[in-house]
């Protein structure tokens, strides 16, 4: 049995103890853990809203255009799209096309595509004024950069990334635009394209005026022209080829290509096991990659969960998934869903 | 059969896949059990160490494959670390939605980061025994969060009181999808646990760990919340409080925590003795979030 004396001791100190920790705490609650400088919790990739469909109108052939509303939506800026989830569970992207200081409201347009892969039929044939809708985003892969001029190229529903850059071009700006259609019927936004663009505008239907010609519109261009194209892959593909030298191109691609049908075999290096490999146009990155590294952990397989994100050495990456951040993409992949769109790429494996 | 040696039960398996959910999060109040915010909040601090935590078990179990001898046990840590993942990622986006309705959780999660990825880190080791030391440590400590990961999930499959006292819908959801899964994959930590070690003074030592930080972190992460819930003043947290919801059934209970203690430590053990598979299986064929989930993978 302890004296007394030791056990009043004990008992002060302790006390003693007690009050300085309370007053530590007291002075910084938090104390005494260090924080995490930046932090990385509480910035999610993307959230989910769920808006309401206000409007579901025919604005030209095969066009329909969608009101979403909700409260204090986030900003966006020109070239943004949105991640619509379709009520089958489709998930499908398209350009915001409204005024992107309205934080009451989004506005998309799509085309319905006849032997697409349903999205755009479910978008036309079932939704209606009333439903609501959940939405990821918005993201933007196709920001508008600082440039002393530009060269718009829209062809039929791509004019939607383009029209908010429209507006939002300082005046005084030098700028054209080629808006390309089937049909004029089938152009959406011809009118408000029309007045914001005055005689800058050069409108080519193919049943009317046959092929643009790309020739002339990128006939003597500043230098440091950027151009900017939305359209179906041939116009792409087109204006690729008709680029002047010293212009920048920023492309948008309706969606991805996804499916087997259209893949192709590409080579695939493993840079830091010096191995190199051959994805076919069946399989996937991750099935050649484990065949090599056995440990690599992955998960869902289906571009959602981002265990299997990898760095990216070289190769141009067709991306699948509709998980990663711009920023990410730059650099890295999901390697169970993505592809590459060169012949040839390098993993940091 | 000797009491031992844990005792796995079969019929408690099933395969695992991560489930791609969503939740928006707009219509939910901030106060999600009506007119309880000690409830709310206690329930709350989940969103602040899962977003960290689960995505530290990922970080661990990564580099855990290599030591995985078994085909079946490898395909159960596959499943488990993409269902972490998501409930890493779903509860991180609860974190934007407080920071609007006035509570920024940003001062304790940037704490809560810098356990999981500094303290609890790599840290630079040597290659080799040391490496591997820590590594099997940090296993094991997931075994023993994941006993209690499960506790709670069989818990809030089983907290009627909740939906009578009205809770938020969506948010729910959420515990209950993550509850579930919980439930679904409540033996993998612990099988990878006794694959890679499975010893009882490392069971009993981390135990202790995971424990006394769970407890740490979640009294300071319910002060926290009370202390800087914009529409409450002077809100204190106290035992009795806890003890309370306990009893009311909006909480889990204490005894019921207590209890689960020893059946940790016992060395016949084994995660499939406790809980219901099943009940989880039924949960996530009826939860909303789950079946979106389901109909986005087959679209």
């Amino acid at each position: 049995m302890p004296k007394p004396r030791t056990l009043a001791l004990i008992a002060g100190a302790a006390l003693l103890t007690r009050r300085a920790l309370r007053r530590r705490v007291q002075g910084s609650p938090l104390w005494p853990l260090p924080a995490l400088d930046p932090p990385i919790s509480g910035r999610p990739r993307s959230r989910a809203w769920k808006l309401l469909l206000t409007a579901h109108e025919t604005i030209a052939d095969g066009v329909v255009r969608l009101r979403l509303e909700g409260p204090d939506l986030p900003r966006w800026e020109p070239g943004a799209h949105l991640d619509l989830v379709l009520p089958s569970g489709l998930v499908r992207q398209y350009s915001l096309c409204g005024d992107p200081g309205d934080s009451s409201s989004y506005t998309v347009a799509t085309r319905l595509v006849e032997d697409g892969r349903g999205g755009s039929r479910e978008v036309h044939e079932q939704l209606t004024e009333g439903m609501e809708l959940e939405v990821r985003g918005p993201r933007n892969r196709f920001p508008l950069v600082d440039a002393p001029a530009y060269v718009f190229v829209a062809g039929g529903i791509g004019i939607t990334p383009i029209l908010p850059m429209l507006r939002s071009l300082p005046d005084g700006t030098e700028w054209r635009l080629l808006y390309g259609g089937r049909t004029r019927a089938s152009m959406p936004f011809l009118e408000e394209v029309r007045k914001l663009a005055g005689d800058r505008l050069t409108v080519v239907a193919e049943d009317e005026d046959g092929r643009p010609d790309l020739a002339a519109l990128f006939a003597d261009p500043a230098e440091g022209t950027a151009v900017y194209c939305c359209g179906p892959e041939g116009l792409m593909a087109a204006v690729e080829e008709a680029l002047p030298e010293g212009a920048a191109l920023h492309l948008e691609r309706f969606a991805p290509r996804a499916g087997a049908d259209g893949d192709t075999e590409f080579e695939l290096e493993l840079r830091r096991s010096g191995k190199t490999l051959s994805v076919p146009a069946g399989s996937t990155v991750l099935a050649a990659v484990r065949g090599a590294l056995p440990d690599l952990a992955y998960s869902c397989e289906q571009g959602f969960c981002g265990t299997c994100q990898q760095r990216v050495l070289e190769g141009e990456i067709d991306h699948r998934d509709e998980l990663l951040t711009d920023a990410e993409r730059r650099d890295s992949m999901l390697i169970c869903v993505s592809r590459a769109r060169s012949d040839r790429l390098v993993l940091d494996l | 059969m000797s009491n031992t040696q844990p005792r796995p039960v079969e019929s408690e398996r099933i395969a695992l896949k991560a489930r791609n959910v969503s939740f928006s999060w707009e219509d939910t109040p901030l106060h999600w059990v009506p007119g309880d915010p000690f409830t709310t909040h206690t329930i709350n601090v989940l969103h602040l160490l899962l977003p960290a935590g689960e995505r530290w078990f990922v970080h661990v179990y990564k580099q855990a494959l290599p030591l995985i001898k078994d085909d079946r046990l490898r395909a159960d840590v596959v499943g488990f670390i993409g269902q972490e993942a998501m409930h890493s990622q779903a509860h991180d986006e609860v974190l934007p939605h407080l920071r609007e309705l006035g509570l920024d959780p940003t001062p304790y999660t940037a704490q809560v980061d810098w356990f999981f990825e500094k303290l609890l880190g790599d840290r630079t080791l040597p290659p080799g025994r040391a490496r591997r030391w820590w590594l099997l440590e940090r296993v094991a400590i997931i075994a023993a969060i994941e006993h209690y990961t499960a506790f709670l999930g069989d818990w809030v499959l089983n907290a009627g009181e909740l939906d009578r006292r009205g809770a938020d819908p969506t948010m729910l959801d959420l515990l209950r999808w993550h509850g579930a899964e919980e439930v679904e994959h409540r033996s993998v930590a612990f099988d990878l646990f006794l694959h890679v070690d499975g010893g009882y003074r490392r069971r009993v030592r981390t135990w202790a760990t995971a424990f006394s930080a769970l407890v740490f972190l979640w009294q300071r992460g319910i002060r926290f919340f009370l202390a800087n819930d914009p529409t409450l003043t002077g809100a204190k947290a106290s035992f009795k409080d806890f003890h309370q919801r306990g009893r009311q059934g909006t909480l889990p209970a204490t005894g019921d925590m207590l209890k689960s203690i020893p059946r940790y430590l016992g060395r016949g053990y084994h995660p499939s003795q406790e809980c219901s598979t099943a009940q989880a299986v039924a949960y996530l064929a009826a939860s909303p979030a789950a079946l979106a989930a389901e109909k986005r993978e087959a679209a």
